[in-house]
């Protein structure tokens, strides 16, 4: 017999017993589908790899990575916590350790560090109990602080709350991580990273995680935006390329002219000649609503597997 | 021995579901069912789908099926689709012919459930 904890609680897992049947045993709601460890309904996450290590057949290496386990499957020989996916943790405040303008639109937010987290999470931050964002992680763990790329909308009242009020030395609250667009590839695996506007922020992370573990197979950026003046990061993307042999970078542009890694198309039409054939690849796509889900699809059709494209969509502008 | 072991188990719903998965989203019939943001969770049910086909662990009962397919509608014609795509995705798999013989068999024995007759 052991206990596993959930939302707060102690529950008692009877020998045999699987974390999802003495869930429900106890009249928690929690979801499930097959029992048999194939539906996915019942996935949760652990505080610790070892005792659902033998309920993660079938799941995928980033699943893996962040404990996931099929609760449906497990029966815990020791004690353990677990939490629905994706559950949001606990707030706490930080201070605000620096605040770039990096264009004309977006600036650059570096909070004291302390959260742990995979780089291309992402985090809620708020100004108070009515007004909070999501933001995705484009900092690495060992970095001194923690990174986020706002873009500020005129009419968006948390990024002019950034852009207009907040100043290094305050403090605003940060719940998180979340996400699961992470770095969980093999080391041989060819990358390409596709984003837009500030979905350069989480590719910014995984790039560098990537060559931070030694990453061998080509890491393929490609930034799509409307024309330079819209790319920020520009000297540092060029910077990482020069650094390393298997790293490039391409700007895909509405407008504008042609240049040294630079193209003028369109970019669901460049993708389409530039990467014929993705089996094999992993593929990151990162930005607005609907590039995400055309260039999804388009990945799918063109041979790379369901598993080995991870997806952090941006909220309509509108919204923010 | 069920046509899920013959053909090599889980091994074999992974190596069939991403073929079967795009097929599906290529087909006009019915790629609107299946057409989700949520990919990753699609494949999920892909998956259970195909395990359940080729006679594999599964706790689906007919009623299951039928109160899971019901408020889709779905017809013949859909019916005939899905068959269609799972034996294209099985011939390019090389797998043998009886076999797919077998995993029609088990898809017909649960037709009239998931068509709601
Ligand atoms: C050969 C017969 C079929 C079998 C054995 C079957 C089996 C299944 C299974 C096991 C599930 C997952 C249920 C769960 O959530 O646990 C499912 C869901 C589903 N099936 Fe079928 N199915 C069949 C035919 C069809 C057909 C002909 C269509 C439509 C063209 C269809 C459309 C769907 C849809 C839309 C879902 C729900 C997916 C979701 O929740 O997103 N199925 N089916």
């Amino acid at each position: 017999m052991t206990v596993v904890t959930y939302e707060g609680a102690q529950f008692p897992v009877a020998d045999g017993e699987t974390v999802l049947d003495a869930l429900l045993r106890a009249g928690q709601v929690v979801p499930y589908g097959c029992r048999a460890g194939v539906c996915h309904s019942c996935m949760m996450s652990a505080d610790d790899a070892a005792p659902v290590r033998q309920a993660q057949a079938g799941l995928s290496d980033t699943q893996k990575a962040l404990n996931y386990f099929l609760s449906c499957q497990c029966q815990p020989a020791s004690p353990l916590e677990v939490k629905v996916v994706n559950a949001v943790g606990e707030k706490k405040l930080v201070e605000v350790l620096e605040k770039t303008a990096l264009s004309d639109t977006v600036y650059r937010l570096r909070l004291a560090p302390g959260l742990s987290y995979r780089p291309g999470q992402y985090v809620n931050l708020s100004r108070d109990a009515k007004l909070s964002r999501s933001y995705s992680l484009a900092s690495l763990p060992t970095d001194p602080w923690l990174e986020f790329h706002i873009r500020h909308y005129p009419d968006g009242a948390f990024s002019s709350w950034i852009a207009n009020e907040l100043n290094a030395g305050d403090t605003l609250e940060l719940q998180g991580p979340l996400g699961h667009c992470i770095y969980a590839a093999e080391a041989n695996q060819p990358l390409l990273l596709l984003g837009t506007g500030t979905g350069l922020a989480p590719l910014w992370g995984i790039a560098r995680e990537a060559l931070a573990q030694g990453h061998t197979a080509p890491i393929t950026l490609v930034i799509s935006g409307r024309s330079l003046d819209d790319c920020y990061y520009r000297e540092e993307l060029l910077a990482l390329a020069a650094a390393h042999d298997n790293v490039t970078v391409t700007w895909v542009l509405q407008e504008g002219e042609a240049a040294v890694q630079v193209e003028v198309a369109d970019i669901y039409q460049y993708c389409k000649e530039r990467f014929p054939e993705l089996n094999g690849y992993k593929i990151y796509l990162c930005g607005a609503k609907t590039f995400v889900n055309k260039l999804r699809k388009q990945c799918f059709f063109a041979g790379a597997a369901v598993r080995d494209i991870s997806t952090d969509v941006f909220l309509q502008a509108g919204s923010l | 021995m069920s046509v899920y072991e013959k053909i090599g188990g889980d091994g074999a719903v992974e190596a069939a579901v991403d073929i079967f998965y795009r097929k599906v989203l290529m087909d006009d019939r019915i790629s609107d069912f299946f057409d989700t943001v949520d990919m990753d969770r699609q494949r999920a049910k892909q998956k259970a789908f195909l395990t359940m086909a080729f006679g594999g662990p599964n706790n689906y009962t007919g009623k299951d099926m039928r109160e899971g397919h019901k408020h889709l509608n779905l017809t013949e014609e859909h019916f005939n689709a899905v068959a269609e795509n799972l034996i294209a995705t099985l011939q390019e798999l090389s797998v043998p012919q009886e076999y797919i013989d077998e995993i029609v068999g088990i898809c017909l024995s649960v037709k009239d459930d998931v068509l709601n007759k």
